[in-house]
């Protein structure tokens, strides 16, 4: 088991930075994701760190060594990539043994070894298989056993998952975050996918232009995003314009006492639709109270959402398991209540409001 | 460091190949440029050929006719292989194996040798023009520009039909329906969507023929009787028959190299903006069709493949026939081959050593230059990959002149060696080899390599137990197909052989010319069996597929 730590980690493409100053600690065993637009730099960031390619400044540390100029081949890193990367004229097994023939270890080892991360990909019996009578599916799986057959110190996947349709996708992370805990292994996997993103990782890290944006649990970048692009990017949320005033929130005509923090400024409001309470749904403490006219109804099944014109701006709310005069209700006027509870704040220059430090 | 040795393995082989490049390409030309820039007489410069070129009667119609040949073929071989791409791709065909098979005789026999079939059925004695004289049929001997345009035609357009083929498979069948589903009729579906979608296969196919057709010198020779073109007028007047004039052949060669230049040119610029992709979801699918549609649709595919083939099918059968002197008798014998094996035995060995020499240069320097063309892209090697460009548009018998004039006195001396026969071939040849291993490098994609990486495996090691095994197969195709194309070279080596190294085309052209029909017919034989043996190697190798053929 290996922890990872990667200090000032810099690259530029002639005048382009791709990654700015990046400083990561990723605990052994940990399942780290790298989420971010296409362009952000994650996939830069993996492929540095396998050695595919050179840093201009940094270090990467692997249970207290720099690797950072050692030649790929000798970092032990076990890749799976976006498109499979299974070699087309190999079988099944001679892909997931092809590995360990480098490290020449005994045959019985290998065809052992060979046998074992089949089976715990749930592939046992395709080992003569050549790839292209495969699915994309089960390719990604030989893809995943022939990295993971290495035992490898670190494990990277590339967007492991993004050629595959949507159920196969599901199923696959779940696949992947089992065998991943069960062996404990250091994983950092790339992905542009939010949803994914939060289902299969222990902490994950958001990035942006070639700079870490924020780092933190699943359930902190979802509910306490620091950062306004964390917040826009991770799930869906509500942006209004609003303004401090000395102890007070002011948005659109209302105004309501928000006495955390000092000081006076623009500043945006963000909630999350699921948030937003309509027409005098219960709820408790001080909230921000808006009128809206309903523009749109999704009816989604167990939910639907809500389009709603405010004179602040455009609020999108999600109602959970909508009764039947909720769904007809197109054009009609509603109370609108945003709990100040569940409220960031985001300063022009998108970090958030903390308590007490709105200067 | 294994990158430092790696650096310098690689550019040994930039600089190796440039200056295999410029011995044997630039320096040759440059020789037909300044050959025709001179005064025969005072060896002054002067524009005076090209002045000749442009006044004389006999040089303009030359330039005409090669235009009239160019466009004639193309045009011939574009409307018989867009429409057996469309019929066999979009409709049910009985056999298409068969069509298949067909299509690749006739890519693959020797050009020349559809000439003397042609003739064969239908010169001036033609067995099919006899034949039907005897019902007070009479059509005119085939001779002249149509003549020349009918083999062009027939001979060409396996390669459009080929390009074509693969282009129309390509198109999402969505597209299509997509089409009719906004109300266009099928007829008119055809003229503003399918055919634009292949216009790049099209462009590409038009190109090729029109550049081999003005390229051809054995058909024009043989069949074209007093149709000149500026091959067979170079051919004359470097060869000397009347004395020679280099000069003046030497301004022909650069007027016929400039005319392929316009057509590459116009290609591009009619391509300029339409590259198409499209992510393949629905494979077009063939219809069924039944009836008079049906049997209308077999006849006219089989009959564009049986007429294609009908050259090769000819000479085989007519090299058993029994001969007299120069006359078929009735009857079925093997005594022309007799004569063969007798008296013209050295011409296949040559063929055999010259062409392998050749394919064993140009598959190793083909890889090595594709490899750095595709992996390694900069100054040095984008301008390498032009200049490879260049063979595609000379003609066999410029790059014949260009040699013989260029290495015909030291410092490098070759005439009259089986060398410089093979280094024509190896020249023209290593183009196609060095772009179809740096095509095929750019399919097996740089992540296969990272994978082998990532499990242990140095760059090098990785590029060999990865890489080179996914493209060998390709490679091997190449260099037959490489052999293919050696062993049928004609224009190049009728300017560069003297008596001991003739070749197999060169004695099948001089027996034609000699009206011993016979040797030419058992010679042919001979060749196509040892052709049709390397396709079905090449074939085989490439995992059928008919592309690897081109």
């Amino acid at each position: 088991m290996a922890d990872l730590k990667i200090q000032g980690l810099a690259k530029s493409y002639k005048d382009v930075r791709v990654l700015e100053s990046i400083d990561l600690d990723i605990a052994s065993g940990e399942f780290f994701t790298l989420l971010g637009p296409s362009g952000c730099g994650k996939t830069t960031l993996l492929r540095t760190i396998a050695g595919f390619q050179s840093q201009d400044k940094g270090e990467i540390i692997v249970k207290g060594e720099r690797i950072g100029t050692k030649p790929a081949h000798k970092r032990d890193i076990g890749m799976v990539f976006q498109d499979y990367a299974i070699f087309p004229h190999l079988t099944v097994a001679e892909n997931v043994a092809f590995g360990l023939k480098a490290r020449s270890l005994p045959k019985a080892e290998i065809e052992q070894r060979v046998i074992e991360s089949l089976k715990m990909v749930r592939l046992d019996g395709y080992q003569n298989r050549l790839p292209a009578e495969m699915s994309g599916g089960q390719q990604q799986r030989v893809g995943l056993a022939r990295a993971m057959a290495i035992r490898p110190t670190l494990l990277l996947m590339d967007e492991p998952l993004s050629n595959l349709d949507a159920k196969l996708r599901i199923e696959l992370r779940e696949d992947i975050r089992d065998i991943q805990r069960r062996l404990g292994i250091t994983t950092i996997y790339v992905t542009h996918d939010q949803e994914e993103a939060l289902a299969v990782s222990d902490r994950i890290c958001v990035m942006n232009k070639g700079h870490v944006e924020q780092i933190g649990t699943p359930f902190e970048i979802y509910r306490k995003p620091v950062r306004r692009f964390a917040a826009a990017f991770v799930g869906t949320m509500n942006f209004l314009p609003a303004r401090l005033d000395g102890g007070n929130l002011v948005v659109g005509g209302q105004s309501v006492a928000y006495p955390h923090v000092e000081g006076s400024g623009e500043i945006e409001v963000a909630i999350r639709p699921e948030n937003v309470l309509l027409a005098g749904g219960a709820g408790e403490g001080a909230a921000i109270t808006l009128k809206g006219e309903v523009r749109k109804v999704t009816f989604l099944g167990r939910e639907a959402h809500y389009t709603l014109k405010t004179e602040a701006g455009e609020i999108v709310a999600q109602v959970a398991d909508p009764a039947h005069d909720f769904v007809t209700m197109e054009g009609r006027m509603v109370d609108i209540r945003l709990p100040l509870s569940k409220v960031a704040l985001f300063r022009p220059n998108g970090d958030v409001v903390k308590a007490g430090s709105a200067r | 460091m294994t990158t430092r040795f790696r650096f310098d393995l690689w550019t040994f082989v930039l600089i190796a190949a440039w200056i295999v490049l410029l011995i044997l390409l630039v320096w040759p030309l440059s020789s037909i440029l300044r050959a025709s820039l001179l005064d025969n007489d005072t060896g002054a410069v002067s524009l005076v050929h090209y002045i000749q070129i442009f006044t004389t009667k006999v040089y303009q119609r030359a330039i005409g006719n090669t235009f009239i040949a160019g466009i004639g073929g193309m045009t011939g071989a574009l409307i018989l292989g867009v429409t057996l791409a469309f019929v066999t791709t979009r409709f049910h065909i009985y056999g298409r194996a068969i069509i298949q098979t067909l299509a690749v005789i006739a890519l693959v026999a020797p050009p020349f040798i559809g000439a003397y079939a042609w003739i064969v059925l239908f010169g001036a004695s033609g067995v099919v023009r006899k034949g039907l004289a005897t019902i007070s049929v009479s059509i005119p001997p085939l001779y002249g520009v149509a003549g020349v345009i009918l083999v062009f035609s027939f001979k060409f357009f396996p390669h459009v039909f080929l390009i074509t083929s693969g282009a129309l498979g390509a198109i999402n069948r969505s597209v299509e329906e997509a089409a009719e589903s906004l109300g266009v009729s099928p007829m008119k579906r055809l003229f503003t969507v399918t055919l634009p979608l292949i216009l790049p296969a099209i462009a590409a196919s038009a190109l090729l023929t029109f550049v081999l057709s003005i390229a051809d010198f054995g058909t024009p020779r043989i069949i074209g009787r007093d149709f000149n073109v500026l091959a067979t007028e170079a051919f004359n007047l470097f060869g000397g028959e009347v004395g020679g004039n280099p000069g003046m052949a030497s301004a022909l060669s650069i007027v016929l190299i400039v005319l392929s230049m316009m057509i590459v040119f116009g290609q591009r610029w009619v391509l300029r903006k339409n590259v198409y992709y499209s992510n393949l979801m629905k494979k077009p699918e063939r219809k069924r069709v039944i009836g008079l549609k049906a049997v209308g649709l077999h006849v006219l595919a089989y009959a564009i493949v049986l007429f294609g083939a009908l050259p090769a099918i000819i000479v085989v059968l007519f090299s058993f026939r029994r001969t007299s002197g120069p006359v078929f008798q009735p009857g079925f014998s093997l005594q022309s081959y007799e004569k063969v094996i007798a008296t013209v035995s050295a011409p296949i060995w040559n063929t055999l050593m010259f062409s392998s020499a050749a394919v064993v240069a140009i598959v190793i320097s083909g890889t090595l230059i594709g490899y750095l063309i595709s992996r390694r892209p900069n100054i040095a090697t984008g301008t390498l990959d032009a200049l490879l460009m260049v063979p595609y548009i000379v003609p066999g018998i410029v790059m014949g002149i260009a040699f013989i004039t260029r290495f015909n006195d030291p410092p490098i001396a070759l005439t009259g060696t089986g060398l410089i026969i093979i280094l024509a071939v190896y020249v023209r040849r290593l183009p196609y080899s060095a772009r179809s291993v740096a095509a095929s490098l750019k399919q097996v994609g740089p992540s296969l390599e990272d994978a082998a990486v990532s499990l242990g495996y140095s760059p090098g090691k990785a590029f060999m137990k990865v890489t080179v095994p996914l493209i060998v197969p390709g490679i091997l195709a190449g260099g037959l197909m490489s052999f293919v194309t050696a062993m049928n070279e004609l224009s190049s080596s009728l300017v560069l052989y003297v008596g001991s190294t003739i070749t197999m085309p060169v004695r099948i052209y001089l027996s034609v010319m000699d009206g011993e029909y016979g040797t030419a017919s058992a010679l042919s034989t001979i060749l196509l069996t040892m052709t049709a043996v390397a396709v079905y190697a090449a074939f085989h190798l490439s995992g059928r597929k008919e592309s690897a053929l081109l």
